[in-house]
């Protein structure tokens, strides 16, 4: 206890780990101002039209199905349907009838669309006989918000990773580790409260972060406090796994960088794009985040699918790099001995 | 003064080697080419599928964009992603079947591509002004993405790094009595650092685009590469020389990742801006970066000297603040 006092003491003059705590809070904060933005609407059609050039029915029935921005000429539309970073489909009125142009840079879908468009738009003029059946949105969260909290969440669990490298390596560049090696400090002690701060830290940031932007039922407090302990447990086993094989805060900071892009991107690449039966799927567990990401993405959905999935993979993740630290520890005392 | 300079060179390049500068480089030079193109390169999105339940065959037979399953039950588990259409011919009156995705408007264009898929007819083809396809413009973006923040990051950090660790040894101290002109000091690390980041830009360019695109691109890539490189580079410089510690400047350098670059990916990447990212110094470069892998360099001369102008102050900048940091250290 006495020597958590110190490290905690420690902390309290460590701008950046505050920060490195405080950071997924206030990206939280954010995400809860947008809340009242659409972010979906990044995924509407966008279409583009010459105005003046165009029927205003056309337009009309245009905005029932995405959103439409109009351009003064022919060149400023050509130029908005080639931009590389939008999908728009340019549209063309010829009397009774609509062409469209892309650029051919476009997902598949834009392309299908871009190319019926001009017969749905005839389409509209004949009335099938059919009953149309549409059920309404189980709820109003859009899906990029909730990818969005997940995502902040996570990176609020795998803090303390950051933390706990940070601090070993600068106490490694101060001297301080030579130190330890004579004072009466056991391995498991070390191991303790190197753990415990970003643990702590870990497990705070994200519970601030889940309060200020995540509202879930009360039956599902405890698994979420769960996958929150879990993972920020493991994530202070990844800062001590870096902290030990990095010689320098350069190597470091580097390090840190390739996990964290390691530890966020595949989670978000493999649940949007591989279904959730596969072989691929079951593979990404191996990924600690990609347990942590599925299991808060159900809590967030009010499902239970992968809830004990992720239990397992996070807790085996946990037993398992433990002892892989243990282990290399021992081996450098006897190597030192 | 030309073998002072190439002794400060040789002493920067083994700094840079010992704290494995090279290497991590190298690393993140894998780690973003199997990124794009083992997945970037590859992402698509397919059309709204239309799931069809048609048990008495009153459908034509194989129909495009059209997947028979045979029940109702499947169909509506089919359509649970709130993303496929379903339709049940099971019923006198066909029944077209959807779970609303939250959207109107990608509503409404799903129910009427729905319709447009039972009606049959939806032959028709755009036309294509573009010269790019799909996989060409995810590699040139993502590559253009990257390589903005790893010059952003590597030269910022690289050459703060490199700092730190001389300032730790008492270097400056000693170069403030040795017979070194100041400004081949600054010089020297820009030098490398420039090199090392043109090196990395042309290994990333090759990787990611094939070697006849980037052929095509390379000069144009390799000039905004430069510039922002020797801007951020003299940046971090003024940083390290400024800043007492490499923790404080890791905490600069952590608001300058979050704050900065943030906006500009976004608007890159979906399109989104504000009227007021024309106020963002590295918009403007994100952007020139941007248009060179696209063929469409930026030509505006105003631009250049700018960033010409740039330098030079950041150079005169450091240049002073070494001055003093060294008139500091006595």
């Amino acid at each position: 206890m006495e020597g958590l006092k110190y490290q905690l003491k420690s902390v309290r003059r460590d701008k950046m780990c505050i920060l490195t705590f405080l950071l997924p809070v206030v990206v939280g904060i954010v995400i809860h101002l947008l809340s009242g933005v659409n972010l979906q609407s990044i995924s509407e059609n966008r279409f583009g039209v010459w105005a003046d050039h165009i029927d205003a029915d056309t337009v009309d029935w245009l905005q029932t199905n995405g959103i439409v921005t109009q351009y003064e000429t022919p060149d400023e539309l050509q130029a908005a349907v080639n931009d590389p970073a939008t999908q728009m489909i340019g549209v063309l009125q010829t009397g009774n009838t609509i062409q469209t142009f892309i650029s051919g840079d476009e997902l598949e879908m834009n392309h299908v669309i871009a190319d019926t468009l001009p017969q749905i738009y005839e389409n509209q003029a004949e009335t099938l006989s059919i009953t149309k059946t549409m059920i309404a949105a189980a709820s109003d969260s859009d899906w990029l918000h909730s990818l969005l909290i997940v995502m902040t969440l996570a990176a609020a669990m795998f803090m303390g990773c950051t933390f706990n490298a940070m601090n070993i390596i600068s106490e490694k560049e101060d001297g301080i580790e030579f130190i330890n090696q004579v004072l009466p400090l056991t391995a498991e002690s070390y191991i303790i409260q190197k753990t415990l701060l970003g643990f702590i830290g870990g497990t705070l940031s994200a519970i601030i972060t889940a309060l200020v932007c995540v509202r879930i039922e009360i039956e599902q407090v405890l698994p979420f406090l769960f996958i929150i302990l879990l993972s920020a447990y493991i994530s202070a086993f990844m800062g001590l796994f870096i902290g030990y094989f990095s010689d320098g805060l350069m190597a470091g900071i580097a390090s840190i960088k390739v996990l964290m892009i390691l530890f966020l991107a595949p989670p978000i690449f493999f649940y949007l794009t591989v279904p959730d039966g596969s072989i691929l799927f079951r593979l990404s567990y191996l990924l600690p985040s990609s347990a942590t990401f599925y299991g808060v993405m159900d809590l967030l959905n009010g499902q239970t699918k992968a809830l004990f999935s992720s239990f397992m993979a996070l807790f085996t993740h946990a037993v398992l790099w433990t002892i892989i630290y243990i282990l290399l520890r021992k081996r450098s005392e006897q190597k030192q001995r | 003064m030309w073998r002072g300079f190439l002794h400060l060179l040789k002493k920067d390049f083994r700094l840079m080697v010992s704290g494995k500068f090279f290497l991590l480089a190298l690393l993140s030079l894998i780690l973003y080419s199997c990124y794009i193109n083992f997945v970037y390169a590859n992402l698509d999105q397919q059309i709204y599928p239309v799931f069809v339940y048609d048990p008495q065959d009153k459908l034509p037979a194989a129909r495009e964009y059209v997947t028979r399953l045979d029940s109702r039950e499947a169909l509506e588990a089919a359509c649970a992603d709130q993303y496929s259409v379903g339709i049940d011919f099971s019923h006198a009156v066909p029944e077209l079947y959807m779970l609303s995705c939250g959207m109107e408007t990608t509503d409404h264009y799903r129910m009427a591509w729905g319709e447009a898929v039972l009606h049959g007819n939806i032959d028709g083809r755009a036309e294509r002004i573009g010269s790019d396809n799909k996989e060409m413009k995810n590699r040139r973006e993502i590559t253009a993405e990257f390589l903005f923040f790893e010059l952003t990051a590597v030269g910022f950090l690289g050459l703060a790094s490199m700092l730190f660790k001389e300032k730790q040894m008492g270097v400056i101290r000693v170069h403030g009595i040795l017979p070194v002109c100041r400004p081949v000091f600054i010089l020297s690390k820009l030098l490398l650092l420039l090199l090392s980041d043109l090196v990395f830009t042309l290994l990333l360019t090759v990787i990611n685009l094939g070697a006849a695109e980037a052929v095509r691109v390379l000069a144009d890539v390799l000039l905004q590469a430069g510039i922002l490189s020797l801007i951020m580079a003299l940046i971090g410089f003024l940083c390290a020389v400024r800043l007492p510690d490499f923790k404080q400047f890791s905490l600069f350098y952590l608001i300058l990742a979050v704050f900065v670059t943030t906006p500009v990916f976004l608007a890159g990447q979906t399109g989104m801006k504000g009227d007021w990212i024309v106020y963002h110094p590295m918009y403007h470069l994100f952007e020139a970066m941007k248009g060179a892998y696209f063929s469409a360099p930026i030509t505006k001369v105003s631009f250049y000297l700018t960033c010409f102008g740039t330098m030079i102050l950041l150079f005169l900048l450091s240049w002073q603040t070494l001055n003093h940091e060294m008139a500091k250290e006595g």
